[in-house]
Order: C-alpha cells, then structure tokens, then sequence
C-alpha cells in the first residue's frame, strides 16, 4: 500500500476518536482570519486543507465569504466535519481530495489555511508539490496561513528535520501510528521558499512553524 | 455538494472542467452523481453527497 494511502486510511481508523480531542480553533489561525478579513468580499471562496472536523473551516464560514470549502483526504475525518457543521449549523463544502493534487481551478481561493496537514505528507515531493499547488489555487490577491509541527518543539531534541510516527490512541488503548515528518524551521522555510508561493510573514508559535503567503505571480 | 461548487472544481490529474452525470438532488443539495473530467474523461463519484476527488491511485476503496 502506498504511504499516502496510508496516511488516509489511518485518519479514517481514528476519525471520531481524533476529532472529538480536536474542538478549539487554533489563536494563530483566529488571528489570521481575523487580521486578512478586511480582504475578503461577497462571492469570496475560502479553503480550509486539512480540514479534519472542519474547526477551521467555521472559523472561515463565520467570515461571510460565498463558499467554504473542507479539503481532506480521509472520508472518516470529513463526516466528523459534517457532523459539526450539522451541529453549528455553519456552512461548508467537503471535498475528498489529495492536498498534492488539488481538484480546484486556478486562482478560485481568496483565503486559504492550510494547519498541521503538511507534516503528515510523507515525501519531500509531495509536500512541495502541495505547496506549489496551494500556490496555483489561490488568487493574485489570495493569502494562505501554512503550519506544520517542528523540531523547536519541547517534545524533540532533534535539530535537523526527520521522518517519524507519533502514536495516536484511541479509547479501548489500542494504538495506531501516524506518519510525521517533523520540520527544522530552516528546512521549512527553504522548502516555502522553494515554491511558488510568496512567503510575507513566518514565525515560530507553540512548537510550529507559521507562515503567512501569498500565491504564486501570474 | 452544491451545483454551484462545480465552478471552482477541476480533476485533480489535469485540472481541466468537470460535468455533473447522473444527479440525484435532496433539495439543492447534489446527494449522488458522478463528476467527470471534460478532458481525460476520469470518473469521480459522488458518495453520501460528498465528491471524492482523490486522484485514482488513492481512491481504492477502505474497509468500513
């Protein structure tokens, strides 16, 4: 089995489990939505990659912007963020899809946050792969907020990035492994850098790197 | 998903159009179809109301 299929049968084994520890918006996404609403204007499209319950994706639909769009790649993970926009009864779009070959058109996002996704990509390729194609989805004025766990976090000792699992477990104690490549801020930054994305802001918060970008010029 | 979804939609594989065959609605809600590439003519379904872009070699089907 291919590791990609693996990443998405893994979220599919832990969705419920996983998206019920999952309920907060993160304060550096609350800060960027909030801080790049001024920007966004009816018949706005806005993406949450990586959506997982679709935590974020409220946090865009609250924005008032004409469609939403939940992008993941595990179908289990997806009905979770059905179930809370059910719940909350905010509007989403779920979309199954592959955050290295997105099937949505070019230049169509207006503003994208793509959080703690990137990480679980398992090459190098895919991950600036998917970075190129955030750049060619989102508009010649779009802004996307980019995360992923690094090695400035307390839980590592590691200085340079690298390939691991980080046990997820679920209630009856049975554990189940999920891939992560763990970046070094540098390689981060030379890997956002490397892409057709534009970096305008990048900072460590909470053991992860942020960077605030802008697509690609066209 | 909404019809309306399809205008910001492409294939995951050559990012051209996609056309909606077979619909079944719930309201203005597309619950079952298939979304098919204009171009390469891939098929994509419409599972529960949610598209399942996936490229092909991704999309196998889990255990449920």
């Amino acid at each position: 089995m291919d590791r990609r299929t693996a990443v998405r049968e893994t979220y599919d084994r832990i969705a419920s489990h996983f998206a019920s520890t999952r309920e907060y918006a993160w304060p550096e996404v609350e800060t960027f939505v909030e801080g790049h609403e001024g920007r966004l204007r009816s018949g706005s499209v806005g993406l949450d990659l990586g959506c997982g319950n679709c935590r974020h994706a409220e946090l865009l639909a609250g924005a008032g912007l004409e469609h939403v769009v939940g992008l993941d790649v595990s179908r289990g993970l997806l009905e979770t963020g059905r179930e809370r926009a059910l719940e909350r009864e905010f509007d989403v779009s779920l979309v199954q899809g592959d955050a290295a070959t997105l099937p949505l058109a070019d230049g169509v996002v207006d503003i994208a946050v793509y959080v703690a996704t990137l990480h679980h990509l398992p090459t190098r390729t895919a991950r600036r792969d998917s970075l190129d194609e955030l750049a060619r989805v989102l508009d010649s004025d779009g802004r996307a907020l980019v995360s992923a766990w690094s090695t400035a976090h307390d839980k590592f000792d590691e200085t340079e990035g690298f390939d691991t699992t980080v046990e997820w477990t679920l209630p009856g104690g049975e554990a189940v492994d999920r891939f992560y490549h763990i970046y070094a801020p540098d390689e981060f930054e030379a890997d956002l850098e490397a892409s057709d994305l534009t970096v305008l802001e990048w900072e460590l918060s909470s053991g992860n790197c942020y960077a605030t970008v802008a697509g690609s010029e066209r | 998903m909404k019809e309306s979804l399809l205008e910001i939609l492409c294939c995951p594989l050559d990012k051209h159009d996609l056309e909606l065959e077979d619909a079944e609605y719930d309201g203005d809600e597309v619950v079952d179809g298939v979304l098919v590439c204009t171009e390469c003519g891939e098929r994509y379904p419409i599972e529960d109301g949610i598209p399942n872009l996936l490229p092909p070699d991704m999309r196998e089907e889990s255990p449920a």
